[in-house]
């Protein structure tokens, strides 16, 4: 199991990397516990975006696979939860609708996903099939502000979006606060950790191996497609847990966070990041939402605008990612001056070897 | 016992016919060469046996099974394993992994590390993997691309043009490592052109000329088959 | 009787037209230069705008759309230059670039120009047939469409232009090597592309709001369209365009405007199931 958390297709590996990814993660535990609520409820919102992230990271990092269509699945599953939550009650069914959302993103997502992968839409295509979808879910979802248009007693609000469900509880316990700042730490560990294990264990090469070459893979005896469509449907799903923790956590979803420019958001949070790694999604995606968020309270049209340049910025300048490349610079510059003292002791800290497994 | 049999099979592309009502078997054991001039349809015949085109007419068995409208993946999955023309690797990835990708179905655990430093060893490519494939030379990653097809211990190995851009001795090689896998038991069918490759590793040939079959027969036939001589020297050729 | 064929025929040309102008420009930059330009909604923004500032400003409404198609070409060399010139080799991340360009566009505009902006109304005039009227703006924009067409085939098929810049899309190195000026030609495609997005935001200015993100109402129409269409500007996007129109109106007269587009969706998604490389894939194998 630990070869799997520690393989070769993700950086950041041996006991230097794990010793920071285990101080980040008790800072993150005591972090309630010195800050004030407000900072704290904050701090779980931008953590509802990182799954959203995680799942393009797979998709087009990992497999190849350039979806736009993070904010569409966001939203069917944000939708579906407002829809559960208003229909079955609050309480503990609350957890029943948020797994149940995610499931219906999923299906959409198989659903979709058929109909793309068999199709052999690839690269720029998919990219635009995804994002019309995404258009016009959210174009539908926008003019649906009559009586006319509900699900049981659900009102799905056209532009004012869908309001009124409950958030996530246990019994009569809300989950919110501290102790929905840690459901989030815990789904984000539980995410982050399952999806490592995933790319570094044999479908994960196999879902390398397609964005690599997909005929060759076909050629090793793999049906490449069905490869794809699990990357899809997960990374996918993983924007449907974003969608459903966000109706969840403000009770409210309207069609703005599925449209134009909503949809452009992951995308550049993964390609600033790096799309070619895990952890550097993970790290960046957070520091940008962090940004995002602050500069946000003052003018969204000025955060957006960031956003724009820094995609732009990006392609110019590190297509690879900034926060991938800073990271690969920084364990470089580590290695060689490692390598300087008398006793060479192995830099653990990752590269992009092959480890001897 | 045949282990293809290709039926009359023919591809057209709009108005050009590339191969034409063609039967080939390949016996089980052997090693089968498939040559013929620029343009015979050596190659259309090969996508259509490994299942990249849809034949327009005709059927393909394969053990007995007609593979006719199967996908490439499932005849790999039935024991096929294919080498195409242009090397072909996962360029990004490591050497070892490009191995090990190919290995992962059949064998896990200590057992693949094992066969992975075989056939790297065998390859001539144990001090090269940790490099990126697509680092290595056009050569070298021909050779990872024949390791890949052979780490699935096919029954029937499909190679189109195996040396293309090799050198005298490492074509050599590959013929020699070929020969030992026959050796053992698998059956090669081979799309060449270059004939001192034919004669090292031939022991049955078919010619295709202008997508028919041309002629066919065991290797010292067909080098001494005149109309053989001819097409492939053309007009030049002094009668 | 003649009147529903007509009010048949005028829906039909209303959607046609619609999806023409939308795609004609990206089609070309697509087709010509594998580029997808995601800005191409900003730059049909742009159109507007300036349409709705020079007529306030009293500049008669057809001069106001020729400038501001023009305006948009200029703009749309000078972002080849700076930009889209050095992602010719990596098509998708020309398209993240001008996503990124995009995202600026829109919300700068907001920032600086607020989202309101004094609209100028459609030009007066009906005709009536039987008991239907119709507004004759409508069948302009639709010989606009038609004239687009015509144009594009005209410049790519009879000019010296046309004939290079062919050449250069089949083969970049080649019509370098015989001395065709590749660069000035993507820079000149490129800029035709987004005039023609300027054009489609000019035509379209009377008729609807402005809003910076307008471009995102053009945004489906035109990728389905060219996905549709496939690569071939000519061949494909033509007849996309009526297939997709034909599915809309049917649509549309039934069912209302979104389902008409939830429609053309599906028959986008079905299509590709059946031709990935797009109809012109077809016509052009059927050419041959």
């Amino acid at each position: 199991m630990f070869k799997l958390l520690d393989g070769p297709q993700t950086l950041g590996r041996g006991k230097i990397f794990w010793s920071c990814f285990l101080a980040v993660l008790a800072g993150a535990l005591i972090y309630p516990v010195f800050a004030d609520s407000y900072d704290v409820g904050n701090f779980s919102y931008f953590l509802i975006w990182i799954f959203m992230a995680l799942g393009l990271c797979l998709m087009w990092g990992y497999g190849g696979m350039l979806s736009f269509g993070q904010t569409f699945f966001f939203g069917i599953a944000g939708y579906g939860y407002g829809v559960l939550a208003i229909n079955m009650g609050g309480g503990t069914t609350t957890i029943a609708a948020i797994i149940l959302s995610v499931l219906i993103a999923m299906a959409a997502a198989a659903v979709l996903g058929y109909f793309m992968i068999w199709g052999g839409i690839s690269g720029i295509f998919f990219g635009i099939v995804t994002l019309s979808a995404t258009l016009v879910l959210a174009f539908f979802l926008g003019q649906t502000a009559g009586p006319e248009w509900h699900i049981g007693t659900a009102r799905l609000n056209g532009f004012n979006g869908m309001k009124g469900m409950d958030p996530l509880a246990v019994g009569d316990f809300y989950i919110e606060g501290s102790a929905l700042y840690y459901v989030m730490i815990a789904l984000i560990v539980i995410v982050y950790i399952a999806l490592r294990m995933l790319v570094n264990s044999s479908v994960g090469n196999v879902i390398v191996a397609t964005r690599e070459n997909p005929q060759r893979a076909e050629m090793l005896g793999y049906d490449v497609r069905k490869y794809q469509l699990l990357t899809f449907v997960i990374g996918s799903g993983l924007a449907g847990l974003s969608g459903a923790l966000y109706t969840s956590w403000g009770q409210f979803i309207t069609p703005s966070s599925i449209g134009l420019p909503a949809a452009a958001m992951p995308i550049v949070w993964v390609a600033f990041s790096g799309r070619s790694d895990l952890t550097a999604t993970l790290v960046g995606s957070f520091l940008l939402l962090f940004g995002f968020q602050t500069i946000t309270v003052y003018s969204q049209q000025a955060a957006l605008v960031l956003m724009g340049t820094l995609l732009l910025a990006t392609v110019m300048l590190a297509p690879q990612g900034f926060v991938l490349g800073i990271g690969k610079l920084v364990v470089d510059w580590w290695t060689r001056r490692r390598r300087r003292e008398p006793a060479p002791t192995l830099a653990d800290a990752g590269r992009l070897q092959s480890d001897e497994t | 016992m045949a282990l293809v049999d290709v039926k009359g099979v023919s591809k057209r592309f709009g108005g050009l016919t590339a191969v034409s009502d063609v039967d080939l078997t390949v016996n089980a054991g052997e090693v089968h060469c498939l040559i013929g001039p620029n343009g015979a349809g050596k190659s259309t015949l090969f996508k259509l046996i490994v299942g990249l085109y849809p034949p327009t007419g005709g059927s393909i068995l394969f053990d007995s099974v007609d593979i006719t409208n199967e996908r490439p993946y499932a005849r790999v999955q039935r024991g096929m394993s294919i080498k195409m023309q242009a090397p072909s690797v996962f360029k990004e990835l490591p050497v070892r992994q490009n191995i090990q990708i190919a290995l992962q179905e059949r064998l896990s655990g200590a057992e693949r590390s094992a066969e992975e430093d075989r056939l790297l060893t065998l390859l001539d490519l144990a001090q090269d993997s940790d490099k990126l494939a697509g680092a290595l030379s056009h050569g070298q990653q021909q050779w990872l691309e024949i390791g890949m097809a052979l780490a699935l211990q096919p029954q029937l190995l499909l190679l189109d043009e195996p040396t293309a851009g090799m050198s005298p001795e490492e074509t050599f090689k590959t013929g020699e490592l070929i020969k030992s896998f026959n050796a053992e038991g698998m059956t090669v069918l081979v799309v060449e052109h270059d004939m001192a490759f034919v004669r090292q590793v031939a022991q049955r040939v078919t010619v295709l000329h202008l997508g028919k079959i041309f002629a066919r027969g065991d290797l010292e036939t067909i080098l001494q088959d005149e109309k053989v001589a001819d097409i492939y020297l053309g007009q030049s050729h002094a009668h | 009787m003649s009147a529903e064929l007509f009010s048949v025929f005028y829906q039909f040309a209303d959607v046609f037209a619609f999806l023409i102008l939308s795609a004609a420009g990206l089609a070309i930059v697509f087709g010509m230069m594998g580029v997808i330009n995601m800005a191409h909604g900003e730059f049909i923004m742009c159109g507007a705008y300036v349409t709705v500032g020079l007529v306030n400003l009293g500049v008669p409404l057809p001069v106001a759309q020729i400038l501001a198609a023009v305006t948009a070409g200029l703009i749309g060399v000078v972002v080849e230059f700076l930009i889209v010139r050095r992602f010719y080799k990596r098509p998708l991340d020309s398209l993240l670039a001008t996503w990124g360009l995009s995202l600026i566009v829109t919300q700068s505009m907001l920032l600086i120009v607020g989202s309101a902006v004094r609209g100028i109304g459609t030009p007066e005039g009906s005709f009536a047939i039987g008991e239907y009227t119709f507004s004759t703006y409508r069948l302009v924009l639709f010989g606009c469409a038609v004239a687009v067409l015509v144009g594009l085939y005209i410049i790519f098929m009879k000019t010296r232009f046309g004939v290079i810049a062919r050449a250069t899309m089949q083969n970049a190195a080649m019509a370098k090597a015989l001395g065709a000026r590749t660069g000035r030609i993507y820079a000149i495609s490129f800029g035709i592309g987004t005039g023609l997005a300027g054009l489609c935001g000019a035509l379209y200015a009377p008729t609807m709001t402005l809003i910076p993100t307008m471009g995102a109402t053009f945004v489906v129409e035109s990728f389905v369209t060219v996905v549709v269409g496939g690569a071939n500007v000519l061949l494909g996007t033509a007849p996309a365009a009526v297939f997709l129109a034909m599915i809309r109106m049917a649509l549309n007269a039934s069912y209302g405007q979104i389902i008409g587009q939830i429609g053309m969706l599906f028959a986008v998604i079905l299509i590709i199931r059946v031709l990935p490389e797009g109809l012109s894939s077809v016509l052009v194998r059927r050419g041959r």
